[in-house]
């Protein structure tokens, strides 16, 4: 409940202050989704083994001895009948809310994005990204020469912010490594941001939402690289375009 | 009750006609199974092409993105609209139903046999999209813009929706009204099967959400024909006012079948353990009903990540957490009625047990997806397809065909239960763990749905094995419920001309379709003498 | 409900049967989805023209066949179409929500009211106030050939339900005048997004104006030949009045707002 209401609190501020005091700490979505995967993996762990092996005890325990048995259960009392209905709601529900806390707060990580975050301007088409920086540069995933999607490069240490828009149908701007995506579409600008501290060549983005006969080819590694190789490959890219 | 009306000449009406142009609830309760198993069958047979397909890296079986994209259209649509949805409140309801409230039939049954064509016309209408050229290719879900640019056959997509819907309505307002006016005297609301609960909540839900489906197809029918411009931001429209629409129906239509289905689990488990149906209040009032209301405000879950004002996602986690409430009561009865139960196993008993498992798996891996900050990765990946086949295609239509085990006796008069019942069970029950474990796994290292290949991911590991093994073991398992459900299908065939004969009461049922009825119940139903039952009657009564 | 002599009665049960809802289907399924599969998808006249006159015949056998068994048999409980009717007509009353809903969202989008490509000075306002006073008066008219029949005045029903169904054309005429005025003025419904809601909203009003006189006429009929059926008649009616009211809405909200 306390988180509930510090998160809660905490979106308030954030709206007021638009951010200025969070500022300062950069937090890393990816993981904290994988801690909060671990958290909710426990919790309906925890339920589904309780229920699991209620079936299993009552349904070997109270088989019929005979064709004619009938069972023995009493018909709950008024109280009895109420208790059964709002106990277990109580406990429901604030598993509910415990839940919802947690899931609130990774929330905020996610959609707060940090001030010194870099802009890359993504725009989606059938069936391909295109990548604009600030400078001005513009790359795009098209097939490189040997017939796979060029990586596209960030730098290292400074988070980037993917501002989106599609000029044809939905898709999507997925990075599983990341543990995030967020639709691209006509009429509205979407955006993704992700932590950089640490460099990378692994992950993939990939086009999640069903865009058409080449929905499953719509994908593009992005690497994080140190500052100085990203610069050169954007002025290689630049000079290229 | 004056239950006599009269056509041309009932001297001798040829078999045929007796059938095919019933108005009788429960010939047409059969229309609509045999409708909705060809339609299973069908959308199975997508499935194992769409299995095979992505066994591997690469193009194996189909031709072309777009012919995997029409496969997965129809199996999608098929087994949402045309198998489960008319299988649970078309068949089951239409037949049992009735009987369950010691009626005689439906309040408008020449409307019931108009559903029933209705949805047989919307069939052959879906069938058409693999003759004609340009084939619907967009999903079950129809999001425009795509559905609107593509040289896809949108219209027929729209229609096959138009032709169900209608008819669910129809079939909404017919059992409504038959529940309202047509329960036997001295049956009270507190007497009715959870069966006939479930199916009245779910064809509520039918009548208030369909309409806005209905709606929102057309008006991309008028976009991509007429020229409209409701989805085209370019000219004022929104292409979210479609998804918005969409899910504003197609969230509570989950529960259409999820309902019924728990309905058809009780009936079993309450007979079966000769028990009464523990709570019973709290699993009407607030599950079933507590269902119905909260459904109407969780759509936003399946547009986390669609770009929504972050509040409303927000406001519909908490929402679509609280379902747990309701469906937890609603599941706390199902378990309680096993409760010092006497359980005999039959084929029905088995489906019954084995769904308690699927419902625990399908429903507890919802909860991830409620959150928004885990959904922001889980969304259009794999995992989401597990979850729904474990709730939906897994312990729907499980509680279905356990609900034909069942009601097997009823409705040939014979049983369908034996060594290829028990066979063809365990053939599914393992089938079905083995297709979907695995998509679990790589869902949530971030495989995609709707891809035909994945060849990206070719250097990422899962507990080192590429996704490509894991789609191998989907693949089989897939074979091995094809397989059960090959042997099944013809069990059913088979028992319904050739099983074992069944006496009227097999299960030994408080229930009234077992009760005051032969097998199967001819027209009219309960023959000369009207069923009236006294207030002390229930059909859970076993143990006075 | 039922009454114990009733219950004493022994009947005959035999399986039902009726080719009227195969008909009707048929002739829908053919009339629709697939005429303008081929108008729309495969831009084939001839198959449109062909499909369309088969379902309509089909559509017109499985009515009149469905109207003549609803005259002559009994219903398992009589008068409960009463209530399934006004069931039906909360779905209708949703779709209509879902329509208005999404004009909403077009107009209060963000875009300047009334977008380009609108007729200088808006829409018409005079047609729309004539329509209502048509509309509202036909179902005066309808509601007094139902007290006819109450009283038994047969003849006296007959010829309010024909005011009604003259009404209810004239309205429509209207509609078709004033869309073929638009069209001229380039007001086409991909003009822009008020034209797209305009013709949407009143297009589908229209067609439940429509459905309701070919109600209208498929009761007139046999009750030119003396058989009428109070229910149904208390149904048609009702759907009526409730595309009055619908009506109410399509004007404020698309003419006078
Ligand atoms: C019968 C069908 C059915 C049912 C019943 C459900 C039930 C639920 N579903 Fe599912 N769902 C689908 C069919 C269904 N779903 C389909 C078809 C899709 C994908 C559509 C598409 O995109 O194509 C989908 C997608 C889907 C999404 C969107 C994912 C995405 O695309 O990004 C979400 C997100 O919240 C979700 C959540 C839930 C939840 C929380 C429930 C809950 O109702 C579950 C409640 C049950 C339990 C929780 C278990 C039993 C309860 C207890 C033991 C009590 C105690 C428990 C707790 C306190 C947690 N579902
Ligand atoms: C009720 C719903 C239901 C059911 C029962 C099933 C059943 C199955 N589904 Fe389906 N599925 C969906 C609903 C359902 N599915 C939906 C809604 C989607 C999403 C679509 C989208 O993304 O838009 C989906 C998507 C989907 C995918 C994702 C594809 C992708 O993302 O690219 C996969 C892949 O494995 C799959 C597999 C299966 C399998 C193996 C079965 C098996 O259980 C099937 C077993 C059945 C058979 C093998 C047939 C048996 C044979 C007979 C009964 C024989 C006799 C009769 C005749 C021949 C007439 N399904
Ligand atoms: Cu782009 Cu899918
Ligand atoms: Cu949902």
């Amino acid at each position: 409940m306390r988180k509930l209401l510090s998160a809660m609190t905490g979106l308030a501020g954030a709206a007021l202050a638009s951010g200025q005091a969070l500022a300062q700490e950069i937090r890393n979505p990816a993981e904290e989704w994988e801690h909060l995967w671990d958290e909710v993996m426990m919790d309906i762990t925890i339920i589904g083994v309780i229920m699991t092996i209620a079936a299993i005890v009552m349904l070997i325990k109270y088989r019929a001895t005979s064709p004619d048995q009938v069972g023995t259960a009493k018909k709950l009392t008024t109280v009895q009948s109420i208790s059964f209905a709002l106990i277990p709601a109580a406990v429901f529900m604030a598993d509910d809310f415990y839940l919802a806390a947690n899931g609130w707060t990774v929330w905020n990580a996610y959609r707060r994005v940090p001030e010194n975050a870099m802009e890359v301007k993504v725009t989606a088409y059938q069936w391909y990204f295109e990548f604009e920086y600030p400078d001005g540069t513009v790359a795009d995933g098209l097939l490189g020469d040997d017939d796979l999607p060029k990586p596209i490069l960030v730098p290292q240490g400074q988070p980037v912010v993917f501002r989106m828009y599609s000029e044809d149908v939905l898709h999507s701007f997925g990075l599983p490594y990341y543990r995030v995506k967020e639709d691209i579409m006509p009429g509205r600008i979407t955006y993704v941001w992700i932590n950089t501290e640490e460099a990378q060549t692994d992950a993939v983005l990939q086009c999640a939402e069903f865009c058409g006969e080449n929905h499953s080819k719509m994908s593009n590694p992005i690497h994080v690289v140190p500052q100085d190789e990203f610069e050169a490959w954007l002025a290689k890219t630049a000079a290229e375009g | 009750m004056n239950t006599h009306t009269t056509t041309a000449g009932h001297a001798a009406v040829p078999a045929w006609k007796e059938w095919l142009l019933t108005t009788d609830h429960k010939r047409i309760g059969i229309m609509y199974l045999v409708g909705s198993m060809a339609a299973f069958g069908v959308a199975g047979l997508m499935a194992l092409i769409i299995r095979a397909e992505q066994m591997e890296l690469g193009m194996q079986i189909v031709t072309s993105g777009t012919q995997y994209n029409s496969f997965l259209y129809f199996h999608g649509a098929a087994m949402i609209l045309a198998f489960l949805i008319p299988g649970l409140t078309g068949f089951a309801a239409n037949y049992f139903l009735p009987l369950m409230i010691g009626a005689r039939d439906v309040a408008f049954p020449r409307i019931n046999a108009f559903s029933v064509w209705l949805f047989f016309f919307a069939i052959i209408l879906a069938l058409l999209s693999f003759v004609i050229p340009d084939a619907p290719d967009i999903m079950w879900t129809g999001y425009p813009p795509y559905s609107v640019n593509t040289s896809g056959n949108t219209a027929f997509y729209v229609f096959t929706v138009h032709l169900l819907g209608f008819s669910s309505i129809l079939g909404a307002v017919n059992f409504l009204v038959t529940v309202i006016y047509l329960r036997a005297p001295g049956m009270g609301w507190n007497q009715l099967n959870i069966f006939v609960w479930t199916t009245v909540a779910a064809f509520v839900l039918q009548l208030v959400f369909i309409p806005v489906l209905a709606a929102a197809v057309t008006l991309l029918l008028f976009d991509k024909y007429l020229g409209t411009h409701f989805y085209d931001p370019s000219a004022g429209g929104d292409v979210l006012l479609y998804q918005n629409l969409f899910w504003f129906y197609s969230h509570p239509a989950v529960y259409v079948i999820f309902l019924p289905a728990v309905g058809i689990l009780f009936e079993i488990i309450a007979t079966m353990s000769k028990n009464r149906v523990f709570n019973y209040k709290a699993a009407v009032y607030p599950g079933i009903w507590g269902i119905v209301a909260i459904s109407g405000i969780v759509w936003i879950h399946h547009l986390y990540i669609s770009g929504m004002p972050d509040w409303i996602r927000l406001g519909h986690m908490v929402t679509t957490l609280l379902i747990s409430v309701p469906v937890g009561i609603l599941v706390l009865s199902l378990w309680g009625t096993l409760y010092k139960g006497a359980i005999t196993y039959n084929t029905a008993m088995m489906y019954a047990a084995s769904c308690l498992y699927l419902l625990l798996i399908g429903g507890l891996t919802g909860i991830p997806l409620a959150l928004p900050s885990m959904t922001l990765h889980l969304s259009e990946t794999s995992y989401v397809h597990a979850h729904f086949h474990f709730i939906m295609a897994l312990f729907s239509a499980f509680a279905l065909f356990g609900g034909i085990y069942y009601w097997f006796p009823k409705m040939t008069g014979r049983y369908a239960d034996g060594a290829l019942a028990t066979f063809s069970f365990w053939m599914n029950f393992i089938g079905v763990n083995v297709t979907f474990w695995p998509l679990f796994i790589i869902g949530k290292e971030g495989m995609p749905r709707r891809y035909w290949d994945y060849e990206m991911f070719k250097d990422v590991l899962v507990m080192g094995h590429p996704f490509e093994d894991f789609h191998k073991v989907a693949t089989v398992g897939a074979g091995i419920i094809a397989i059960g459900m090959i042997m099944q299908t013809y069990n059913f065939i088979h028992s319904a001309f050739k099983g074992k004969p069944a006496p009227t009461n097999p299960w030994n049922s408080r229930s009234l379709e077992w009760t005051h009825t032969v097998s199967p119940p001819g027209p009219g139903n309960f023959g000369d003498t009207d069923v009236v039952v006294d207030e002390n009657w229930t059909p859970y009564e076993y143990n006075k | 409900m039922t009454s114990d002599a009733e219950t004493a009665h022994v009947h005959e049960h035999h399986w039902e049967w009726s080719w009227a809802p195969l008909f009707v289907v048929a002739g829908t399924f053919f009339l629709l989805p697939i005429s303008f599969g081929f108008y729309f998808a495969y831009d084939s006249l001839m198959y449109t023209a062909i499909f369309a006159g088969l379902g309509t015949v089909l559509l017109l056998a499985g009515v009149s066949i469905w109207v003549n068994e609803g005259l002559t048999q009994t219903p398992l409980l009589a008068g409960v179409a009463n209530i399934g009717l006004p069931i039906f007509i909360l779905s209708e009353i949703f779709i209509f929500l879902s329509l208005f809903s999404s004009y909403w969202m077009l107009r209060l989008g963000g875009q300047s009211w009334p977008p380009e490509g609108t007729p200088d000075g808006g829409l018409e306002k005079g047609i729309p106030l004539i329509m209502t006073v048509i509309l509202v008066s036909s179902s005066v008219t309808c509601h007094i050939a139902e007290e006819k029949l109450d009283h038994g005045d047969l003849s006296g029903f007959n010829k309010w339900w024909i005011y009604t169904i003259i009404l209810g054309a004239i309205f429509l005429g209207f509609t078709v005048y004033e869309w073929q005025h638009l069209i001229h003025l380039d007001f086409i419904p991909s003009t822009n997004a008020y034209s797209t809601a305009f013709y949407t909203i009143t297009g589908f009003h229209a067609s439940h104006v429509l459905l309701g006189l070919g109600a209208f006429i498929a009761v007139l009929i046999p009750a030119l030949g003396g058989r009428t059926n109070k229910t149904f008649v208390n149904c048609v009616s009702v759907y009526w009045h409730f595309v009055d009211v619908v009506w109410f809405f399509v004007a404020s909200q698309i003419y006078f707002w």
